[in-house]
């Protein structure tokens, strides 16, 4: 076991930049702290070792932020928007006036990874990441839900927030925009990653059934298994960052007690999933990184929705592990960048 | 240092980024020989200090492994392991001591305000002084490496600050907002409030007026936090406008008497009192002979809690010396003596050689080290208590930099500080007050959500009315007063310490056991859900969910 250690850590360090592996492996040994066997969590230690970055209304790199707090459900948002072209720095937060009125500005609502356990919208990693989108998307706004997370707080937690992050985007008159007044919409994309990219699919079914309307999805390695150990899991175990046995914890930390996980919020297209056909899910943007050792199951899914009649872009990176967007030197982040800025742009 | 993961929260030289992976691969060799339960002491006895120094985050790691403390045998809650692990070869039954394994959660609960946590035995003791010395070291050869500029959001420290005025000081640029719902009805205020203020600035009176009378108007259509704080900053305006301004707070009785309805109603006087309690009774913890001056005593809430944690001490208590400073009383009433006298009484109760003195003074400015008796260093450990002080000495060129060498004077084993988390005191007047309105909205509404004892609630709304008039006072002081009279200069932890380290200070880390602590203290004694305490580069903050409002940091002189 020792021995398989030295050649897994080797490997690691092999396909990724050095200070990439550094955070990554940092994060890796943090949160084997932070889990117990168990099953509860270390939080105080967690919140502790999290880097946290605050809002911040003086507009940095041209993107500025503040946080919204619903004190009726205790839902905090971050909101992440472009620096007004008018008005002194010192100008309040608009929220009065629409987007436009002349273009559609598109709203991101994105969900920050961490298997449903780490993390929060203010941590740093996902607060720069957001901060990246708003340019990339010619102006968008972005909002970072920071919903509950396992294992104090269990599924459905994590999607009834999501749900209550979309109405209140939804519902905000200074998130429309439109060409004209007429077409004054909030015109919404779902974003996540690993955990996040789980709630941006169950969120995107909840509105297909709504009949509220998302432009498309987002989904960054997102987090779905199952009961059966696929061929990914059992080659990639352990190799680049993530073990099965971490993946198994979240699961049992998410799910209802007892449960397997054939559940349908993990195991998507499983036995015990609704079925998806006919449901006019937004079109979707998946991207598998091919060092993730839950990929077959990414790839099912992508599968799945294709086969459900639903429209999917898979976009497999080759290299990428796990957390490769999180910096911004290698050709998979650029990549990816890519291909979300066409994504949200195409009409 | 690496830009990328700076920005990202983690301080590495890039020249390190090598010996730091090499470590990293070492502590989890060292974690995977380990059984899963053999690790949970990094976890549960382990204090964690400055996560952003991840070098040596890792390294204070790696020596649990190579320095675990002694498993004692006599020790009945030292845990035996099974390492499942082990080799075929050894046979079944082969066990190992792990280290003391304590279920800390039981053991937290009597950290209740009152009694601090001690390490508990010595060896550990040392060992997390060693770290912290260690950690902080290189936290200050960081500053040291300087003005090479990092990411955007952290600017380099002065170098020498010897010729440069306080304010021109490092501007802070992050500018926090949370927003509660009812703010977004309260829009229209917010910008009329911003309007006048922009009036103010341009000398526009007869703008500034038509805008401040509207200003009431608006807030009387509010409720809650918004239409309180909207009232506020409007008299502050009108003061200004007017120039008929507030009484000096000459009766200290009276800010004393709103102080205390402060500290009960919501936890951040609790939480500065605990979190530098925490952190002097560290720095106390091998001397026998101890002095605390307290740079504004005032009704001395801070010390009954460090003098009862020192009474606990293993080993007995030091001999307790405190100085307390305070300013002139109107009645020629002696409030620093009748403190002192509180005080004295708790010590003999619990058993705690106590001797007291007090003093007056106008400013802390006019203090020298030959008034305060010092002793020599190896007889008595001093520290120096700062919460809420030393802002106030900003208004006055020099005055600063003279209470910074008076305190390196009393050769201190450690300096704490508490400050607000906010920049009052930028030189523009707009900047100043939208960050006020910002920065009070928070406090306020935090207030709203904790108003005290469900049991008595006249006393209740009476603590919540006095708490508001204190803040009030205080918004009254950054809006309306300039020159000598504002005192209320407030800036952040990144401006203090950038003052701190070129006076010739060394940051001493606060670590996971006082942020664990002061976390389960807010648990227990605020009201509302929302209060969040953060890690800051080894200081302490607490805020108002992701609003950071006060800071704790400790400090030691530089090698």
């Amino acid at each position: 076991m020792a021995g398989d250690n030295e050649v897994n850590l080797n490997e690691s360090k092999r396909v990724v930049p050095l200070n990439t592996w550094v955070l990554i492996s940092n994060f890796k040994l943090a949160y084997n702290l932070l889990r117990r066997p168990d099953g509860s969590f270390n939080r105080d230690l967690a919140e502790f070792l999290d880097r946290k970055l605050p809002a911040n209304t003086n507009p940095v790199d041209g993107v500025f932020s503040f946080d919204h707090l619903d004190r009726s459900t205790g839902l905090l948002n971050r909101v992440y928007r472009p620096e007004s072209q008018l008005g002194p720095p010192t100008a309040p937060i608009d929220l009065e006036n629409p987007l436009s009125t002349t273009a559609v500005v598109p709203v991101i609502v994105f969900f920050h990874g961490g298997s449903f356990t780490h993390s929060s919208a203010g941590s740093a990693i996902y607060d720069t990441f957001c901060r990246r989108l708003v340019p990339l998307c010619g102006g968008a706004v972005v909002v970072s839900v920071n919903y509950r997370r396992s294992p104090e707080n269990r599924y459905p937690c994590a999607y009834d927030d999501g749900w209550a992050a979309l109405k209140w985007v939804k519902s905000r008159p200074w998130l429309r925009s439109g060409k004209d007044r007429n077409s004054s919409d909030v015109h919404v994309y779902l974003a996540g990653d690993s955990s996040g990219g789980n709630i941006a699919h169950h969120v995107a079914v909840k509105a297909a059934e709504a009949g509220i309307s998302i432009l498309g999805n987002i989904l960054l390695h997102p987090m779905f298994g199952g009961e059966a150990r696929t061929e990914s899991e059992k080659r990639l175990d352990g190799k680049y960052f993530v073990t099965v046995q971490d993946r198994d914890w979240y699961w049992r930390a998410f799910l209802p007690e007892g449960e397997s996980r054939d559940h349908p919020a993990c195991n998507v297209f499983g036995p015990r999933s609704k079925n998806l056909e006919g449901m006019k899910l937004p079109k979707s943007l998946v991207v598998v990184a091919g060092l993730d050792l839950i990929q077959d199951w990414q790839l099912a899914y992508v599968e799945g929705m294709e086969r459900t009649g639903n429209q999917v872009k898979l976009i497999f990176l080759q290299d990428a592990t796990i957390g490769f967007y999180f910096l911004p030197n290698n050709q998979h982040f650029h990549c990816l960048m890519e291909e979300i800025k066409n994504f949200v742009s195409a009409a | 240092m690496d830009e990328l993961l700076a920005v990202l929260g983690y301080k590495v030289r890039s020249s390190d980024m090598a010996d730091v992976a090499q470590k990293l691969e070492q502590l989890e060799m060292a974690m995977g020989t380990a059984q899963d339960d053999g690790i949970s002491h990094l976890a549960c006895d382990t204090i964690h200090y400055n996560p952003s120094d991840l070098s040596g985050w890792v390294d204070s790691m790696l020596s649990e492994f190579t320095n675990p403390p002694p498993p004692s045998a006599a020790d009945p809650t030292a845990v035996l392991h099974n390492n499942s692990h082990s080799a075929g070869g050894n046979g079944g039954g082969e066990s190992h001591k792990s280290a003391v394994f304590r279920d800390d959660s039981e053991y937290d609960l009597r950290a209740i305000p009152g009694v601090a946590a001690y390490p508990q035995a010595d060896e550990s003791d040392k060992d997390s002084c060693r770290k912290r010395m260690k950690t902080s070291a290189g936290g200050s050869s960081n500053s040291a490496a300087v003005s090479s500029p990092s990411s955007s959001s952290s600017p380099p420290p002065p170098i020498a600050a010897a010729a440069a005025p306080s304010s021109a000081l490092i501007a802070e640029p992050t500018r926090p907002v949370v927003l509660i719902d009812s703010q977004e009805a309260g829009v229209r205020l917010v910008h009329t409030l911003l309007a006048c203020a922009e009036a103010v600035q341009q000398d526009n009176v007869k703008l500034a007026d038509a805008l401040v009378k509207h200003t009431g108007l608006l807030a009387a259509s509010q409720t809650g936090a918004m239409r309180k704080v909207a009232t506020y900053f409007a008299e502050a305006l009108a003061r200004r406008i007017y120039k008929i301004y507030p009484q000096d707070c000459l009766d200290p009785s009276y800010s004393d008497t709103l102080e205390m309805h402060f500290y009960e109603t919501c936890p951040y006087l609790k939480f500065a009192h605990f979190t530098a309690n925490q952190a002097i009774l560290e720095a106390f913890a091998t001397a026998n002979r101890v002095h605390v001056i307290d740079f504004g005593l005032k009704q001395g809430m801070q010390w009954p809690a460090l003098m009862q944690a020192l009474a606990l001490r293993p080993g007995g208590p030091p001999a307790f010396r405190l100085t307390g400073i305070g300013p002139p009383q109107p009645n020629n009433t002696d409030n620093l003596q009748q403190v002192g006298w509180k005080l004295a009484h708790l010590a003999e109760t619990i058993g705690v050689e106590f001797e007291f003195r007090g003093f007056v003074a106008n400013s802390l400015a006019d203090l020298e080290p030959e008034m305060l008796d010092l002793r020599p260093a190896d007889v008595e450990a001093v520290a120096v208590n700062s919460v809420f002080e030393l802002h106030r000495l900003l208004g006055r060129s020099a005055g600063m930099d003279k209470v910074l060498s008076t305190i390196k004077a009393m050769k201190p084993k450690i300096v704490t500080v508490v400050e607000q988390e906010a920049n009052h005191n930028g030189p523009v007047f707009v900047d100043r007050f939208t960050e006020a309105l910002h920065y009070y909205s928070s406090l306020f509404d935090s207030l709203e959500g904790s108003a005290a004892s469900p049991s008595s609630p006249t006393t209740a709304s009476q603590d919540l009315v006095m708490s508001e008039l204190y803040l009030g006072r205080q918004i009254c002081n950054v809006v309306a007063c300039e020159g000598g009279d504002r005192v209320e200069r407030h800036e952040t932890l990144t401006q203090w310490r950038a003052r701190m380290e070129s006076a010739g200070f060394d940051p001493v880390h606060l670590g996971s056991n006082a942020y664990k602590q002061a976390s389960m203290l807010l648990a227990l004694f605020a009201g509302g859900d929302g209060y969040r305490v953060e890690e800051n580069n080894g200081a302490l903050m607490l805020g108002w969910h992701t609003r950071p409002l006060i800071a704790t940091s400790a400090w030691q002189l530089a090698r």
